[in-house]
């Protein structure tokens, strides 16, 4: 999430700095990450921060038809229904990634027996919610099969266009880079979720391309800003 | 031909063949594609195997949700988006996605939690088609689930209390539903003139919305200020649901030129019912005389709500 909203904000060009910190999930408002900090005004979570944005005078989707945002809006839903919940479904309610991979990273700031307490809270939390939503009985299997359903979609939504609208990226775009670039690159104890990524080759060229465009200014910083994506991805929801 | 398919599902009234959203949205997309399904109303969804309620039954294959009994339909080559593009059917899924996460929340927060509505209205009705002892005991069940649902994907920080997650998730479906009106536009179903499986989702979670009387019907109104979507779900329960013609043939535009005159015939009929029922309520000596203003083209078990909404 935190990757979706830099690039946002690269697209907008506006200049940021990532900072990051342990409690950086109780500094924020809604308790979410990530938060922006700007001047006296604490603002989280994507949606908010695009509002906020536009307010300001900076907006990517201006130059939509009333229909083409319907459409945004309903693909943004898509990733965040599909993409969203199975990212949380991988990283917290199937146990061989929990134990080997989640606990750790989430536990890492905290000292015994604080980490395992905070770990197991989050994991509770987020299978109480899994349940509501009916994805608790879903296999991983099943998940995956959902995963390469949406992949699908944005691939086809995609096509041979540069960016999902016209050739100006839209938050859209930077919803779905952030998200296929978060499980493009996470280590995970199998590969089979990138892998079904990597089945669409124009979404790994989408991935590349905004990657190109808008982060190669920071190489220099690049080896700082995958240690902040880690560490951010420690506290990921 | 396919082995007989046999769907369970929640019952209707007002006009619509059953309240429960997601039962909608099969029936809708089965009579979409011409696929022959004996419909159940059950009574007791304990007794559905896994007590999930749709549940599509056929032979010894047993599968309750319904996007995969959708997928079933369409391997049993009843397949309602046969004409759309790549590029369309990713549509249908992201548009299907906006409906379950904005549109959704509100519709459970109508029908089951809000209190004046689940009191009067949702759990009478439940209650009256469930049996004895699971009357008293499956609504009251229904409204935790849902409150639990909405309150977990919705009531996160910032919000702190019910009201404010009431207010934000009413606001997300009116947003919805503005977006729905926008993508529909003037035309017929949502892709040109023929319906598919969106229009089967977008029914299934309107129609609910549009038909059913509550007290609280804040949804209501804002969804009859879009009178396109209004005029959406009027011809699919006309077109599909009212006329059975031989009406299992795949041959959709056939059926719907057939179905377009017996419609003619129908508002004839129905205006002149509408007619005698208004005599009917004048003569009677409780309700005080009521103006007609325009009437819907509705169905039987439906003609005295536009009466009773009149109240001032």
């Amino acid at each position: 999430a935190t990757l979706c909203f830099q690039a946002f904000l690269q697209m907008c060009n506006l200049p940021i700095q990532v900072v990051c910190r342990a409690n950086a999930e109780y500094m924020s408002p809604s308790g979410k990450l990530p938060f922006i900090h700007v001047g006296n005004q604490v603002v989280s979570e994507l949606g908010p921060i695009v509002q906020f944005v536009k307010a300001k005078g900076h907006s990517l989707s201006d130059g939509l038809d009333e229909v083409q945002k319907a459409e945004m809006k309903a693909y943004m839903e898509l990733v965040n229904n599909m993409l969203l919940t199975a990212e949380l479904y991988l990283q917290w309610c199937d146990d061989v990634t929990v134990e080997e991979i989640t606990h750790p990273r989430y536990g890492s700031p905290y000292p015994w027996p604080l980490n395992r307490i905070l770990s197991y809270q989050k994991q509770w939390e987020v299978r109480r919610k899994m349940k509501a939503i009916g994805w608790a009985g879903k296999t991983l299997e099943q998940v995956l099969e959902d995963v390469d359903q949406c992949c699908q979609a944005l691939s086809q939504r995609l096509g041979t266009q540069p960016y999902f609208f016209n050739k100006q990226p839209t938050e859209l775009d930077a919803l779905v880079f952030g998200h296929l670039f978060t499980i493009l690159t996470t280590q995970l104890t199998t590969d089979e979720l990138s892998e079904k990524v990597k089945n669409y080759s124009n979404l790994t060229a989408f991935c590349r391309r905004i990657e190109q465009q808008y982060f190669e200014g920071h190489d220099r910083d690049s080896s700082a800003t995958a240690a902040a994506r880690s560490a951010k991805r420690s506290l990921l929801r | 031909m396919a082995a007989p398919m046999e769907l369970s599902c929640w019952g209707g009234d007002w006009g619509l063949p059953s309240l429960h959203p997601e039962s909608l949205t099969v029936m809708a997309y089965a009579k979409f594609s011409g696929a022959p399904l004996t419909v159940n109303t059950i009574n007791n969804p304990w007794r559905a195997p896994k007590g999930d309620v749709p549940v599509l039954i056929s032979e010894d294959i047993v599968i309750s949700q319904p996007a995969k009994i959708l997928n079933f339909l369409r391997k049993q080559k009843y397949n309602a988006d046969y004409e759309l593009s790549a590029k369309q059917g990713a549509d249908t899924l992201a548009y299907i996605a906006l409906l379950e996460e904005k549109l959704l929340p509100a519709l459970l927060h109508t029908f089951w939690v809000e209190a004046e509505n689940y009191c009067s209205v949702t759990k009478p009705w439940f209650a009256s088609r469930m049996t004895f002892p699971l009357s008293l005991y499956l609504p009251g069940k229904m409204s935790r689930e849902a409150l639990n649902r909405i309150l977990l994907t919705r009531g996160g920080p910032p919000i702190y209390s019910l009201t404010e997650v009431e207010a934000q998730i009413y606001r997300d479906a009116k947003e919805c539903l503005n977006l729905l009106s926008k993508r529909l536009g003037t035309s017929q179903f949502f892709f040109g003139d023929t319906p598919t499986t969106l229009d089967a989702f977008v029914f299934g979670f309107l129609a609910p919305i549009y038909k059913v009387c509550f007290p609280r019907v804040q949804l209501q109104e804002h969804l009859k200020q879009l009178p396109n979507l209004c005029r959406f779900c009027d011809d699919i329960l006309t077109c599909y649901f009212r006329l059975t013609v031989s009406g299992h043939s795949p041959a959709g535009q056939d059926t719907a030129d057939a179905n377009l005159q017996k419609l003619t015939q129908l508002v004839n009929k129905e205006s002149n019912l509408i007619e005698k029922m208004d005599d009917n309520l004048r003569k009677s000596p409780q309700h005080p005389p009521r103006k007609l203003t325009t009437l819907k083209l509705a169905a039987g078990g439906e003609e005295s709500s536009p009466l009773n909404r009149l109240s001032p």
